[in-house]
């Protein structure tokens, strides 16, 4: 059985790692929850009684599970038997793939069209359609009994209509995009109860990370499952209800009595509430946003660093790159912090490219990734992305096992666009890759000259397969597009091959996100700005406290040492009135720290 | 959960055959060159780790030979499983990649694999216009073998070998349609890569070996090494280090031994001597390398068996070829049961040939044996002794028509007092009739023994040679074997003889007769009675099925024979059933009277003297190749032979014209010219109606030619 060095886990991870029965594990920011999570899979998957069952880890991103995953592996447990990926992927390769011909709508074979071209297939119709509406009024989830338009009240109607258009055309074209996998797969697992019973005793325990910003219909065909496996299979669930931020895509914190109900699992409810990241200082600020009844103590390394915590209202967004400038001067070269332990977090993607490229012009010296530093889309899911990770890394042993996975997802992916991969190993690819070369120094061009290099050394023909030129199409379309537009707002740097390289490689320079893009990671110094009422929260929310806290929530806790606030002046609204601080943030009252 | 059924669609030499399977044994019986390789090969493409490699290389020889042009045509074999349940976790995984939901119930799985044109060339045959068959054949000429694909699908619904189906879901090359759906999902999900159906259920191959002993002595295929590695799946470091210090002490005390040392010494000097310190190697060393790989280690290990002599236990090359292939199958046997020890709810056996690796009293045994749980055993045989220990329902037969192989079920369509009728007549000597080409039931021992003399002495050719088995049933009960010959099950002609049993005494009563004639006339009478009712519901039973034909004697075998006008032959054997002078006086001029009251009643007399059998083997002695065979049984050998080849008519006159030189004493020459006659209807140059009037006329005498006549 996997066994852990005693100071690996405090008494409560410890706890809930070795609980028998599901467990509903409330993990405050910094407690260990991806640690947790990680060794209860490794611990269950040498558990197992027969290589017929699977552990199944439901986790938000990919990168995350890829994360999980290889720390697994570094623990030395065998995850032949794990399956781990997002909820999407989850839909895809148990349910929508095995059971598609019993579903209407996909019996005939399917392709899932990914975001870039659900965004352009809207934007085409809003354009069709006129009205008033853009591609950002079109965002829509589905529910188990419904869906729900995310826009303003007036253009429901509107969006309304055109989703039905949009649907029936993907249904013609025998495409699904993200939000169709979940109902579709919802739709199988309710019509077709085979399936959860399948599943539900192919899987010994279906974990679920970040459950907060998991949607109904989600916990509905996991809950099914659960459900249909009659005690069989266990769960565990972790996530923290404070950083339930995803709740305009449908998003909610469930409690341990619905989703009991939902799965007819019995539940141990339990708490992490050490945080072994920030300091008592930054701890005692964020639990100001806390709503739920917890206690958070410091209990890391940093517990008793004097943290500088600023509240700068005053700043008009003219000069607000140059205050930016100055808090990152001052953390790196005053306080001593790694470049890559500082992040500058905004609300929104728009505004964050505008301020990394006026970062990277004013601080040549220092490297930063964040959006519009990107030069091509990163699309998960399409093939010549995936492939491109192989392309653009170098063989070495810390890149190891990352790559051999890489790897082996393109090799599935070969195969679900129908390309015989009898002859390809995860070691010939590699070695194939290894072996090509371009001397193009322009990023796309070398990629699309080791793409063909590639393929003629695997003797595959790409044209053969609909999905493959699909995939190249749009990442190569998408990828000049973005290219074009970077470098006309003068980036032009972007184009070159070193820029394509940064994009996967072991993270050295200051990171720019959103505050969602930052959910699970953490910073010596967070400096956040655009905490503007109308932003932050958005003003779609139906509980704008609620929302904010969670936020302010959210980004208060990535920070280890020192963290700064910016709600700048001078933000223009849509109706030209302007933008002001965020509610909640001016009602919170603290003794910030003045001037640096 | 087993296998219910395989399906093959244009593979190899089956161009559409289903073969259903039970649960437990099942038994595959077919003449050489029917498909019995090919059918197992077809199950391990799907089900064998070792053969999986195979199933993305087909190629166009793998294409059923009677299809002609195979470029566009799919091969498709398909295994169904049933007795599947979704409530056992055991099987969820592997239902989860094939098994076919249906309402709210898993009821069976389907696993197939599929050789198709790649959708590119597909999407082109569904452009075709409809009956363009010039465009078709374009198209078809451009295609090659590496326009194919091999796909693994799950959860099937459609029944391949259906026509209709196959038109429908390939096209139809005639009319030149073809479906535009390329994705039908009447052919099932596409099975992913990663699901591998060997890693679920357990799956053993047993090949018929002739040469077991290169076998064991290739360290690739010995079963000893398998077996080794599959007991333990990896070899213990732990427990094996002691033995590796073992091996590097033993190299060290090689290394040590003094004249080792002496000779190392003594190569320096000598390179020393005679190239000068300045050219000779820095370093010399003798080393004894054996290698303490535990892999290498294993291979040193052979079996070691006392077979005849007591005390002696000698290697397999020394055993005799029996004796190492029953250890090569207890070996193979062994294996299977490691492999069931691992998980698998669902265990696959097939042995090909038994026979070929064990003596026929083993045989026999092993199956009755052969009985273990959650295993379904498949074996092929052109033994009668293993076929005999299988249950019919558990039977299918291979049978060849031209290139066609087909499969037969005998039981299918039959309920269970039926097949319980069947099962008993199935002893060792007639479940012949399931490996015949062509059948002849008979009632009795003389028909079994006198109908293959008359035969061979008139044709020259055995009813072996023919491809016909005669099968004696000992009673009247034809039908409860002839059921098996029916469209549905069994497609191979079986002609039945029996007798009528006509009175062939006046039935009339007689004022005079004696209490005796009274109760022959009676006992006559019920004879022709049933006779009649026999025939009756003989020929409707037959009625209608074109492989079965009823053909009577107007009266008993021995009678009929006489009728026929061989009373000289049993004439001569007088002397053999009676000794008093009288008695075969007068026997003689019973047979000879022409009078069937009397050399009727005769000939029975003598026949229950000394017995039916008996009198038949005495009377056999007597037959040459001039008896008259009663037109009965020469149409029944006739009927169930089916047209008669030029090569078997050549072959049969030819024997005759042997006969004229041996028994009626012709000379040589004067058969030439016939024989030169016989040589250009070999060559075809002249037709059987003109061979067969020369024959007439160069031996009007010979009995052949009233044969001839009929054909």
């Amino acid at each position: 059985m996997f066994v852990w060095n005693a100071d690996d886990l405090d008494a409560d991870q410890v706890n809930a790692i070795e609980q028998l029965g599901s467990v509903f594990l409330s993990a405050c920011p910094g407690s260990g929850k991806t640690r947790t999570l990680t060794y209860k899979i490794a611990r269950e998957l040498s558990l197992l009684t027969s290589d017929k069952q699977r552990v199944v880890a439901i986790t938000y991103t990919h990168r995350a599970a890829d994360e999980i995953q290889e720390r697994i592996e570094q623990l030395g447990v065998d995850t032949s038997q794990l399956w781990i990926g997002t909820i999407h992927s989850f839909c895809l390769e148990w349910i929508l793939r095995p059971y598609s011909i019993y579903h209407p709508a996909l019996k005939n074979g399917f392709r899932v069209i990914n975001a870039h071209d659900t965004e352009r297939l809207h934007e085409t119709l809003c354009a069709q359609r006129g009205g008033g509406l853009s591609k950002f009024d079109c965002g829509h989830y589905f529910t188990p009994v419904g869906y729900v338009i995310n826009c303003d009240h007036w253009k429901r109607a509107g969006v309304d209509a055109l989703l039905q258009q949009y649907w029936q055309e993907l249904c013609a074209n025998r495409q699904i995009d993200f939000e169709m996998i979940l109902e579709y797969a919802h739709q199988l697992i309710c019509d077709v109860p085979s399936i959860s019973i399948l599943l539900g005793s192919i899987f010994t325990m279906v974990l679920v990370d970040e459950y907060q910003d998991t949607k109904e219909i989600q916990y509905g065909i996991l809950g099914a499952i659960l459900k249909a496996s009659e005690g069989k299979a266990k769960a565990f669930i972790v996530g923290d209800p404070n950083q339930a931020i995803y709740g305009s895509l449908g998003g909610y914190a469930i409690t341990s009595t619905e989703f009991s109900k939902l799965s007819s699992v019995t539940f141990k409810e339990l708490n992490l509430s050490k945080n072994y990241r920030s300091s008592d200082r930054i701890v005692g600020y964020f639990e100001n946003f806390n709503q739920l009844t917890s206690k958070i103590t410091a209990e890391g390394k940093f517990k008793d660093f004097s943290s500088v915590i600023s509240f700068d209202c005053s700043t008009n967004r003219n000069a607000l790159d140059a205050e930016i400038v100055r808090l990152i001067r001052y953390n790196i070269e005053t306080m001593g912090i790694p470049p890559n332990e500082v992040c500058i977090v905004g609300p929104q993607w728009p505004l964050l490219a505008s301020m990394t490229r006026q970062l990277v012009v004013a601080l040549p010296e220092y490297s930063f990734s964040g959006p519009g530093m990107v030069p091509f889309a990163r699309d998960i899911d399409n093939f010549w992305y995936k492939l491109s990770r192989i392309i653009l890394t170098v063989a070495s042993p810390q890149l190891y096992i990352r790559r051999n996975r890489w790897a082996s997802e393109v090799i599935t992916a070969l195969e679900l666009a129908d390309v015989n991969t009898n002859t390809i190993t995860r070691k010939s690819l590699l070695r194939a890759s290894n072996s090509i070369t371009s001397h193009s120094t322009d990023g796309l061009t070398y990629l699309i000259e080791c793409f063909d290099a590639l393929f003629a050394a695997l003797g595959v023909d790409r044209e053969a397969s609909p999905m493959l030129i699909e995939h190249y199409d749009s990442f190569v379309g998408s990828s000049q597009k973005r290219i074009n537009q970077l470098t006309a707002t003068g980036t032009a740097a972007i184009a070159d091959l070193d820029m394509f390289r940064k994009v996967f490689d072991v993270k050295t320079g200051i990171t720019v996100s959103t505050i969602h893009g930052v959910k699970g990671a953490e910073f010596e110094a967070v400096i956040a700005f655009g905490l503007l009422e109308g932003m932050v929260p958005h003003f779609n929310e139906s509980d704008k406290i609620a929302a904010a806290n969670r936020l302010l929530y959210v980004v208060g806790s990535r920070a280890k040492k020192n963290l700064h606030l910016i709600s700048e002046a001078g933000r223009k609204r849509r109706g030209k009135e302007l933008y002001l601080p965020t509610d909640t943030l001016l009602a919170c009252s603290f003794s910030y720290d003045q001037e640096t | 959960m087993h296998i219910s059924r395989l399906q093959l669609i244009n593979y190899r030499n089956f161009s559409r055959a289903t073969v259903k399977f039970e649960k437990g044994v099942n038994t595959i019986i077919g003449e050489n060159g029917s498909g019995k390789t090919n059918l197992f090969r077809a199950m391990r493409l799907l089900l064998d780790e070792n053969l999986l490699r195979m199933a993305y290389r087909l190629d166009d020889r793998d294409f059923h030979r009677g299809l002609g042009e195979w470029r566009g045509h799919w091969i498709i074999i398909s295994l169904e499983f049933t007795d599947v349940s979704q409530d056992e976790t055991i099987q969820s995984l592997f239902l989860h990649g094939v098994g076919n939901i249906s309402g709210t119930l898993v009821d069976r799985a389907n696993y197939n694999l599929v050789f198709r044109p790649k959708a590119s060339i597909r999407q082109k045959l569904a452009e075709l216009t409809p009956g363009d068959t010039a465009a078709l054949a374009a198209l078809r000429q451009e295609i090659d073998i590496t326009d194919y694909e091999t796909v693994f699908t799950g959860k099937s619904s459609a029944d391949f070998t259906d026509p209709t189906v196959y038109r429908t879901l390939v096209g139809d090359f005639e009319a030149v349609t073809f479906p535009s759906e390329l994705t039908p999902p009447e052919i099932g999900g596409i099975v992913p890569g990663i699901f591998s159906i060997s890693r679920e259920i357990g799956f053993t191959f047993i090949q018929a070996l002739r040469d077991v002993v290169s076998e064991f002595q290739n360290n690739r295929t010995n079963p000893l090494l398998t077996l080794l590695k599959g007991k333990s799946g990896e070899i213990d470091d732990a427990a094996f280090a002691p033995i590796t210090d073992l091996v590097l002490n033993l190299n060290d005390a090689i290394e040590g031994l003094d004249d080792v040392r002496t000779i190392r010494t003594d190569i320096r000097d000598t390179i020393t001597d005679a190239a000068g310190e300045t050219y000779s190697p820095k370093s010399l060393s003798i080393r004894s390398d054996l290698s303490s790989e535990p892999d290498r280690l294993f291979q040193s290990l052979k079996l070691f068996v006392g077979e005849a002599e007591a005390g002696y236990e000698g290697g397999i090359h020394e055993l005799s070829l029996g004796g190492a292939n029953l250890i090569y199958l207890t070996l193979k046997l062994l294996e299977f049961k490691y492999q069931k020890v691992k998980e698998t709810f669902a265990n696959f056996l097939i042995v090909e040939e038994p026979e070929a690796h064990i003596h026929t009293h083993i045989q026999k045994t092993l199956f009755d044996r052969l009985n273990y749980d959650d295993t379904q055993i498949i074996y092929s045989t052109h033994s009668t002794h293993i076929s005999e220990a299988s249950n019919v329902e558990n039977i299918n037969i291979l049978g060849r028509n031209g290139t066609v192989c087909e499969v037969y079920q005998p039981s299918a369509g039959l309920d269970s007092t039926e097949i319980g009728n069947i099962q008993r007549y199935l002893d060792a000597v007639r479940s012949n009739l399931l490996f015949a080409k062509s059948i002849l039931l008979v009632e009795g021992d003389a028909e079994e023994i006198l109908i293959p003399i008359m035969i061979k002495q008139v044709l020259g050719l055995s009813l072996d040679e023919l491809g016909i088995s005669l099968i004696n049933i000992r009673s009247t009960g034809f039908e409860n074997v002839a059921v098996l010959f029916h469209d549905q099950r069994i497609q191979k002609n079986c002609a039945i003889i029996t007798d009528l049993d006509k009175a062939f005494i006046n039935l009339m009563p007689d004022p005079l007769d004696g209490e005796d004639e009274k109760k022959a006339k009676k006992r006559a009478l019920g004879s022709q009675t049933s006779g009649q009712k026999r025939a009756i519901s003989l020929t409707s039973f037959s009625d209608g099925n074109k492989w079965l034909s009823t053909h009577f004697s107007d009266h008993t075998f021995e009678v009929d024979f006489i009728s026929t006008g061989n009373s000289a032959a049993v004439v001569s054997v007088v002397g053999e059933v009676y000794t008093d002078t009288a008695t075969i006086a007068l026997a003689k001029a019973d047979l000879e009277s022409g009078d069937v009251a009397k050399f009727g009643k005769r000939v029975l007399t003598m026949a229950r003297h000394v017995g039916k059998g008996w009198f038949a083997i005495i009377v056999g002695k007597a037959i040459k190749p001039d008896v008259h065979i009663p037109g009965y049984i020469l149409n029944a050998i006739f009927k169930a032979h089916g047209s008669v080849s030029d090569e078997i008519l050549a072959t049969i006159i030819d024997y005759r014209l042997k006969v004229q030189i041996q028994a009626n004493g012709v000379l040589p020459a004067q058969v030439d010219p016939m024989r030169a006659q016989l040589a250009r209807f070999r060559t075809g140059d002249i037709d059987f109606s003109d061979v067969r009037n020369e024959m007439l006329k160069a031996f009007p005498h010979d009995r052949i030619n009233n044969i001839l006549a009929t054909l």
